[in-house]
């Protein structure tokens, strides 16, 4: 016994202890979840049943009714939309920033820091006040566009079907510039200078050495970047009620926030959970990436 | 060089693009002081005519600030403390060891971190609402919370760990040092601005939870100001002086703590783990 408390308090037991209340933590807050959700998404949910654990089965009675669901490839697209218009915002945004604030001038770090704020903030609050600058009427990003000559008639961003999608597009861009920014600058930040001068007493102008030694020493940090997006894009859920609530008629709706909707106003678990299955092999698809993008980096 | 270089162009360029980067906040600031029939007018006017505070506390007694900011507190603070227990000692035997087992631990907690709360949410309120925790509504958050923020925790804090240099906490034990010891007085002290920086965040973030407090908290005093934003925020608002007041209340104390710890944030973000 006495063997067994020396070892918590100077050996191996001490490590196990730390990293295994963590793990169990873990495992039963997300781990179990995770599984349960995989479990009601092949039952009967309803009321009645919602207090037990061992419900009638339903086979694939679930999946089949969410991809019969009317509204499901208009979800499915409007995903799709969702997560790679905004990863290409953010990255194309976040990188001209991160390339831009490389060059030496007075202040730029605490500059690009500033940019930053977007991230910290609740992104509820980000949802609001996205949602007052998209207003039709009174929106000043109308009166902006307007004023520019880019449009001529007021879009009615938020309950335009055809635009309402665009509308939290354009607020995620915004909110998730400034990590991609950051990242990229810290991948830009490693690449050694002296490739620079070599190149250019060569003779290789901006765009070449863009082209052929940033990009390719780039490759790692890009990868890990745009798998942090693609993430970050399907965790992304606040936006949607703080904006559009999923509307005009869920042509603003994506997968997660469908989710949510069935489970949480229609109560219907089953299907929430079904669509919450789905949404999570795309996750781990992702998650995949990520971790080969990362694996040399998170090993150190 | 061969092109002309002047880095106050730069500067002035650098100052123009924060500016319209960070105009969204200037909006909700000015709207917010802005009356109600001004928030109207077509086209906008980028100053208020005549600026007026009185929606704050209008806003601040009207919509019970007090109660809904302090159970946001509270909640983070939960989550926070949770989080920096548990995810500081598990950071600190992943980064001490090297070995194919701390190799699969690392990629569970990775492929948690992805996990989107709009996939949890649904099991682990069923999940609640079986073993009870449905009544005790803003411990279930605070758990779920957690959960969700520890995995970036650990990732971020592990990297903190590994720039503690091994020979320090060997040198301890050496001098007779339990295990313990070691930790508690040589590594945890040298680590202590990553933590510190890392429980920041997960504070901050943890203090603008919305998804599972709105799922799960129905006591209208026991939820969270995100969820008593969500309240009057919809599709169809139109109190936008109001929603930007309130939004303004809620985010100057997150922005006022970014910006004053702002470099040792960015450095504790870009050492490390976000390479």
């Amino acid at each position: 016994m006495s063997r067994f408390f020396n070892s918590l308090r100077d050996g191996v037991g001490f490590d196990l202890v730390l990293v295994g209340a963590a793990l169990l933590f873990l495992l039963a807050l997300a781990g179990l979840p995770l599984l349960y959700n995989v479990l009601m998404s092949f039952q009967q949910v309803d009321m009645f049943t919602l207090g037990t654990l061992i419900r009638p089965w339903a086979g694939f009675t679930n999946y089949v009714d969410v991809v019969r669901q009317p509204e499901f490839w208009l979800v499915a697209r409007n995903t799709l939309i969702f997560v790679f218009a905004s990863m290409a915002g953010q990255f194309v945004i976040g990188f001209s920033l991160a390339l831009f604030f490389a060059q030496k001038f007075p202040g730029a770090a605490t500059i690009r820091g500033l940019f930053l704020v977007s991230w910290v903030m609740p992104g509820l609050v980000v949802g609001a006040i996205w949602s007052w600058i998209l207003a039709g009427d009174f929106g000043v990003l109308n009166t902006i566009l307007k004023s520019l000559g880019i449009i001529q008639e007021t879009v009615f961003w938020k309950s335009d079907p055809n635009y309402s999608i665009w509308a939290v597009v354009i607020a995620n861009i915004w909110l998730g510039t400034a990590f991609n920014m950051l990242l990229l600058a810290v991948g830009l930040a490693a690449i050694p200078r002296d490739l620079y001068e070599a190149a250019e007493l060569d003779g290789a102008n901006a765009f070449q050495r863009f082209w052929t030694i940033t990009l390719p020493m780039m490759r790692s940090t890009i990868g890990a970047v745009l798998s942090l997006g693609l993430i970050g894009t399907l965790q992304q859920f606040d936006l949607f009620p703080a904006i559009t609530e999923g509307g005009p008629a869920n042509t603003s709706s994506v997968a997660g926030y469908w989710s949510w909707q069935m489970s949480f106003q229609l109560y219907d678990f089953a299907k929430g959970a079904t669509i919450s299955v789905m949404m999570f092999l795309l996750v781990l698809f992702a998650s995949v990436i990520y971790v080969r993008s990362t694996r040399h980096e998170v090993r150190g | 060089m061969t092109r002309p270089y002047t880095p106050w162009l730069l500067l002035a360029l650098a100052l123009t693009l924060a500016a319209l980067y960070l105009f969204p906040l200037y909006w909700m600031y000015v709207t917010s002081l802005k009356s109600a029939s001004e928030i109207y007018f077509n086209p906008p006017t980028f100053w208020p005519l005549a600026p007026d505070t009185s929606i704050y506390p209008q806003v601040w007694f009207g919509r019970t600030m007090s109660t809904f900011l302090w159970n946001s507190v509270v909640i983070a603070s939960g989550v926070t403390a949770i989080t920096v227990i548990l995810g500081t000692g598990c950071a600190y035997v992943l980064a001490r060891y090297r070995s194919v087992w701390v190799d699969v631990g690392l990629f569970l907690i990775l492929m948690l971190q992805v996990l989107p709360a709009s996939v949890m949410i649904t099991p682990l309120f069923v999940g609640f609402n079986q073993v009870g925790l449905l009544n005790y509504p803003r411990t279930a958050v605070v758990l779920a919370a957690a959960a969700k923020a520890m995995p970036f925790f650990v990732v971020l804090v592990r990297a903190t760990f590994m720039s503690v240099p091994r020979e320090l906490e060997e040198a301890a034990l050496v001098d007779g040092n339990s295990r313990v010891g070691a930790f508690f007085s040589i590594v945890l002290p040298l680590a202590r601005n990553g933590i510190l920086v890392c429980a920041i965040l997960t504070f901050m973030s943890a203090f603008g939870e919305f998804i599972y407090s709105k799922s799960i908290i129905q006591e209208k005093n026991l939820q969270p100001a995100s969820v008593g934003l969500s309240g009057f925020l919809g599709p169809n608002s139109s109190d936008w002086n109001a929603i930007m007041a309130y939004s303004a209340i809620y985010v100057t104390p997150i922005l006022a703590v970014f910006v004053l710890l702002q470099r040792r944030i960015v450095s504790g973000l870009t050492s490390g783990a976000l390479k």
